[in-house]
């Protein structure tokens, strides 16, 4: 443990686990600050709001609270575009309020990870303010600078909607500058060695506040290099493995998970041997939970699970339904091209969700059964899973907001003025809360469903309190169990003698299955919500019959 | 125990009778030609009955001690042998994973399970990882199967289970054969019928705007199929088609039909139609029985199943050069047959309401295949004109219509219908610029 500022009673009122490999086996929660909670009713969620809301997260049981930007910005990447990594966005707080929320979650057990943007900053950052003025300034070389728009024309274009060229000209220099993603977001230098070390002084900063660890945004365009597209270059990872060297060196139990928003093939170099990032996003697998139920059957997820590369001892996937972005069809191998073109693009009903913001709740046309189903199987695959704020409830979106604001309205935590989230005038909120008749914050909040024990609420912290109890869930090895009928997903996690049989119906008519368990011949299954033991495992193949999008966890034991 | 030859030998003729596997009812006579003790309380034979070769696996157990496996597999009991119960020995888990290490000696498993029933064949799964066919009904000399998928796997087709290890007579004819078994695969049928099923039930008129769309499935098969004639193409060598033979074909299946089936004028129109065609494309080894039900989609694509052709056909037949499109002309029977069949599923109610969504999803998903298969690089070499096209494609689904009615009128009278229906439609003078659309492609 490291010790934070001199508050050395941290040490004893800190409940998170000793494990430093407890990410394998957490689940996390995106939460925006802005929308969370305003405990100072200006309108706008702030870090306090999130302190004052954490005993809610501890009695939903979440294991870590993630962060989305909360330093200062001027905002035009929604504070993806930083200009101060020092600084808190002060509507948010200040970093008083950072310590505060970090040893209060602690304190509950919780811990919280923030996004950090190793790759570029904000042109309004002083960094790139001194480097622009001239080419003789001590961080003149801080950033990508060069005098024609020529170079790297391998590169991709990220933004294709709204840049024409990763290089922008910079008139006070006169020369162009490099950004791989909007022009107002310059990349830094990776190859200058100052810019290397003063973003290991940004990580050991908050390390040193108390985070647990970083989402890393944007990893895998660190580096330049001629005739090279220069994404996941070799000099990235030799960077990306100083950093976790570094870490390691001070720190005990943070984690490092990286977005690279590529196919699971190529994001499994970013685990390095075991010695880059604890953890990456696994992006393809959403977007086929979803054709999997539209679909009625289990291919589309078996498929990309069948071709998810085993991953270094100490490592775990991040899985998601959805988040802060929209449904995007990341493009990465032929292949996937091709399906999801024919998936997809040719499906009507999906083209409609592809580029804008849309939560899970709409998505399955509010089909609750549907939501919990995803939200299963997401719990139960490989992978620590990812929460977006308000879809423990089923929060709505509201797509008329534009661009990604859609999915980032306010937490609807009552029925009350402003959904409870702030006590501002309505004219001065961020976002106006959703308010219509199905998803508005009328029929759906935390409140109404704290007082349901029949709601989404209830049976999602059922659901996490069942998985906890079950840390193969977490670390188990994943072994899909064959069945006939295309409509059903089995599969068993195993871990030593814990064992958990999962079965799933992706259709929306009862469907039966026979599942070859054999291999279990003698065990009985035991449904884990209710402990209701089922008949003994024989030499015949496992006969059940589901509902329309059942779910069953049994465990596997043996005969009492 | 005695020699149970004889007792069995009785016993025969009513037990295969009951066989899924067995062609026909109860045969007359039914002669053991060869047989042996693989071990203790397990046996092999070869019988005939009625001048057809079979081969039977036969277990022993203690009549007083019936295994669990046989409890709901009435059917697979011969009867009392000696004071011992005899059955279908692929039933005995013990029993069927030694059979697995004499085919494949050297494999071995701990879990054994047997699937669906086949008309050919049963088929043993080995710890989810291999799969043992042991083929019910003999034919003198190699099986298709087997020979068909090593060479098609051999010549860099991904998408068939090339036979690991066989077990033969002397005479060459195979009797089983290992091969690995495609793990968390789903027959195209079952998945074509959950698409249906999904259609039948929304509130849309449009399969694309159903969620369990099958196009894209569709699509995906139609590329699989054309790999898999280039590449039967490459190994087994390319003949001119003869559209001759075509029509003569035509000519004695319309024949066979009986006179309410069809209408015999233009039977007759469709067959000088089919004389006219000038150019047959090419004739190549093909599937020979390919439909929904001998397609496996896995995790790794769709692969093809069940090489032996037709089952009523006799091998001389199914060993035949012909038309890629016979082929094609299978699946698109299947599609058709698998959207009556889900029809027929939910009985009388809707029925009329939804014949036009039967008819959409069959439209939909015949144009997705047929545009995955013509857009495959270098098909079109081995197809006939592109004018010729939609007569010589109704023509192979004709020839299968008939056959399909001909096999229900037999086995499933229930179902005749269904092809007899088709056939009619096929008949009937068109315009055919509603399938030259994608058969044009290429």
């Amino acid at each position: 443990m490291s010790t934070d500022h001199g508050n050395n009673h941290q040490v004893s009122t800190d409940k998170t686990s000793a494990d430093p490999r407890w990410f394998q086996r957490a689940v996390f929660y995106e939460v925006l600050t802005r929308g969370f909670y305003d405990s100072n009713h200006d309108g706008t969620g702030d870090l306090q709001g999130i302190t004052e809301k954490l005993d809610y997260l501890e009695w939903l049981g979440i294991d870590c609270i993630w962060l989305l930007p909360f330093y200062q910005s001027p905002l035009r990447d929604g504070g993806y575009d930083i200009a101060d990594f020092f600084t808190i966005l002060p509507e948010y707080g200040d970093l008083a309020d950072a310590v505060h929320l970090v040893e209060e979650a602690h304190r509950r057990g919780i811990r919280i990870i923030a996004d950090l943007v190793m790759n570029h900053t904000s042109d309004q950052h002083p960094w790139f303010q001194e480097s622009r003025q001239d080419r003789t300034n001590p961080r003149a070389d801080w950033y990508v600078w060069n005098d024609d728009d020529l170079r790297w024309s391998e590169a991709r274009i990220i933004f294709t909607d709204t840049e024409r060229s990763n290089w922008s000209w910079d008139a006070q220099r006169g020369q162009y500058y490099w950004h791989r993603f909007f022009g107002h977001q310059p990349d830094l230098n990776f190859d200058n060695p100052e810019v290397q070390t003063a973003m290991l002084d940004v990580v050991k900063f908050w390390l040193d506040v108390g985070l647990d660890g970083f989402r890393l945004d944007a990893v895998p365009y660190l580096f330049e290099r001629d005739g090279t597209n220069g994404e996941n270059l070799p000099e990235t990872h030799e960077y990306i493995k100083r950093l976790r060297k570094e870490v390691d060196a001070t720190f005990r139990g943070k984690v490092l998970l990286a977005e690279a928003n590529q196919w699971p093939s190529d994001v499994v170099d970013y685990f390095g041997d075991g010695d880059e990032c604890h953890m990456c996003f696994h992006f393809p697998l959403m977007p086929r939970m979803f054709m999997a139920i539209r679909r009625e059957q289990r291919m589309p997820i078996t498929e990309i699970l069948a071709q998810t590369p085993d991953i270094p001892d100490g490592c775990q996937w991040g899985t998601f339904l959805r988040n802060h972005d929209e449904l995007t069809l990341e493009m990465v191998t032929d292949e996937e091209r091709d399906y999801m073109y024919n998936e997809y693009a040719t499906d009507p009903r999906m083209r409609r969700n592809i580029g804008i913001g849309r939560r899970l709740a709409p998505l399955v046309d509010n089909d609750r059964r549907v939501a919990e189903l995803l939200h299963a199987m997401l719990f139960s695959m490989p992978g620590s899973p990812v929460l977006y704020y308000g879809d423990e409830i089923g929060m709505g979106d509201n797509i008329y907001l534009g661009d990604r604001d859609g999915v980032r309205t306010p937490m609807q935590w009552s029925p009350d003025r402003n959904a409870g989230f702030s006590r501002a005038d309505f004219a001065r909120l961020y976002l106006p809360p959703l308010m219509d008749p199905v998803h508005g914050f009328q029929a759906v909040n935390v409140e109404a469903q704290q007082r349901d024990r029949s709601s989404m609420l209830y049976w999602m912290r059922r659901m996490l309190a069942v998985r906890k109890q079950h840390p193969v869930f977490g670390t188990g090895s994943f072994e899909v169990i064959p069945s006939e009928n295309p409509s059903v997903l089995a599969f068993v996690r195993q871990e030593g003698p814990d064992i958990v049989l999962c079965v799933y119906n992706l259709s929306r008519f009862a469907q039966p299955a026979e599942l070859p368990l054999q291999r279990f011949d003698g065990k009985v299954p035991v449904e884990l919500l209710g402990r209701v033991p089922f008949p003994r495992i024989g030499e015949l193949p496992y006969f059940v019959t589901l509902g329309p999008y059942d779910t069953y966890w049994f465990e596997l034991d043996e005969p009492s | 125990m005695n020699d149970p030859v004889g007792t069995i030998e009785e016993l025969l003729p009513e037990y295969l009778g009951r066989q899924r596997w067995f062609a026909g009812d109860a045969p007359d006579a039914v002669r053991i030609v060869e047989h042996k003790e693989l071990e203790e309380g397990f046996r092999w034979m070869i019988v005939d009955a009625d001048g057809a070769r079979y081969q039977v696996l036969v277990g022993f157990r203690p009549v007083n001690q019936p295994p669990e496996f046989l409890y709901g597999n009435e059917n697979a009991v011969l009867g009392t042998v000696d004071g011992t119960l005899a059955f279908d020995a692929v039933l005995d888990a013990d029993l069927a994973r030694s059979l697995l290490a004499r085919v494949a000696p050297g494999e071995k498993a701990d879990h054994v399970r047997p699937i669906g029933v086949e008309q050919s064949h049963t088929s043993l799964i080995y710890d989810d990882r291999l799969l043992l066919k042991i083929f019910r009904r003999l034919h003198e000399g190699p099986n298709p199967e087997i020979e068909i998928t090593d060479k098609l796997a051999a010549a860099g087709f991904a998408h068939v289970a090339a036979p690991l290890a066989t077990w033969t007579l002397d005479d060459s004819s195979h009797l089983a054969v290992v091969q690995p078994y495609l793990v968390g695969g789903a027959e195209g049928w079952a998945l074509a019928l959950t698409s249906l099923r999904d259609l039948y039930s929304a509130d849309y008129d449009d399969p694309a705007e159903c969620g369990g769309d099958f196009a894209g499935e569709a699509w995906r098969l139609g590329e699989v199929t054309a790999a898999m004639h280039l590449a039967m193409a490459e190994v087994f060598g390319i003949k001119e088609g003869d559209p001759e033979a075509w029509a003569s074909m035509a000519e004695a299946q319309l024949a066979r039909l009986e006179e309410e089936d069809a209408d015999r004028e233009r039977a007759k129109e469709f067959v000088d139609r089919l004389r006219a065609v000038e150019n047959a494309g090419s004739a190549i080894r093909i599937h020979g029985d390919y439909h929904l039900g001998q397609v496996l989609r896995t995790d790794t694509g769709w692969f093809v199943l069940d090489f032996e052709g037709e089952p009523a056909r006799p091998p001389e037949e199914r060993h035949l050069l012909s038309s890629p499109l016979q082929d094609v002309a299978g699946m698109m029977r299947s599609f058709q047959y698998a959207a009556a069949v889900a029809l027929a599923e939910r009985g009388a109610a809707d029925h009329d309401e939804l014949v036009p969504l039967a008819a959409a999803w069959e439209g939909r998903n015949r144009r997705s295949f047929l545009e995955g298969y013509l857009r495959t690089e270098g098909v079109d070499a081995l197809l006939p004109n592109v004018d010729d096209r939609p007569i010589a494609l109704t023509a192979f689904e004709l020839d299968k219509a008939i056959y399909e009615v001909l096999y229900e009128r037999s086995y499933r009278p229930d179902w005749v219908d269904i092809p007899r229906a088709a056939v009619a439609a096929l008949l009937e003078p068109k315009d055919q610029s509603s399938e030259r659309g994608p058969l044009s492609l290429g």
